[in-house]
């Protein structure tokens, strides 16, 4: 099924309310006048891939041991870190010894520190690809 | 060029140096989580096409939602939307800033609209 929208950008618009996404539309297949109280109405007309969505979206989750992780590269061995974190802080909680849950605290901050810094302080200069020469293209008003 | 990388394989064979006996499925389960997280921090740009169904005002874009494809989307935040035009060419359509429309289409919210969460 074909869109009968020539011009999207003037005819639709989008709103997220939750977990959906609203499509509105003032255009009607069907050349209904409509009032302006009632202009933005549901898209009238079946479009098959009619809307593509751009999103930030969930890595993948691992299921085999031969998975790599569905992340830059650069963050690997941060998920190392934020594993032993977990396992410090489990040993910390079950050990019966003091000074080993002392130490198991110790080393889980140090862990955490490791991941946070990588992921949270860091994370952002380290995933940014941008660079190369700066150039400006002035707008043609001819 | 190679790049460094690991595999899951690699990561638990990392934390039985200090960890000999953590369980292999415990170890993935947290990786999973530190995936998660990660997630949040290191976007992953992705995009996806949706049927436009007639009379249809909402489209699930929650944890389950899926693509024409029938594939997870997996959306965390949505940056751009495009509308296929009569010549089959995607055009970006602009957002609306403050919220609904005035009419609200009663059809399209027993379709569209499902539990929170969903």
């Amino acid at each position: 099924m074909a869109s009968n929208f020539k011009y999207p950008e003037d005819q639709l618009l989008y709103f997220i309310r939750g977990d959906h996404l609203g499509l509105i539309t003032t255009y009607s297949s069907a050349g209904e006048t409509r009032t302006s109280r009632k202009a933005f109405q549901a898209v009238d007309h079946a479009v098959t891939n009619g809307l593509l969505i751009h999103y930030y979206g969930n890595p993948k989750k691992v299921t085999s041991i031969t998975d790599t992780p569905d992340i830059d590269n650069l963050f690997h061995s941060a998920i190392v870190d934020y594993v032993k974190k977990c396992l410090y802080m489990d040993r910390a909680g079950v050990s019966p010894d003091p000074n080993t849950a002392q130490v198991s605290m110790g080393l889980m901050a140090q862990h955490e520190r490791r991941f946070d810094n990588a992921i949270k302080k860091y994370g952002v200069r380290k995933r940014s690809k941008t660079g190369g020469t700066r150039a400006i293209v002035p707008a043609n008003f001819t | 060029m190679a790049i460094h990388s690991l595999t899951v394989k690699q990561i638990i064979s990392r934390v039985r140096q200090s960890f000999p006996d953590a369980p292999e499925v415990y170890i993935m389960s947290l990786v999973n989580d530190a995936i998660n997280e990660i997630g949040e921090y290191s976007q992953k740009s992705q995009s996806a096409k949706i049927s436009i169904a007639a009379d249809q005002m909402f489209y699930n874009i929650g944890d389950s939602a899926t693509d024409s494809s029938s594939e997870k989307m997996g959306i965390n935040k949505i940056y751009r939307v495009d509308v296929m035009d009569n010549a089959d060419d995607y055009i970006q359509i602009p957002r609306v800033l403050d919220g609904e429309p005035l009419m609200f289409d009663m059809t399209s919210e027993s379709t569209g609209i499902k539990d929170p969460g969903d």
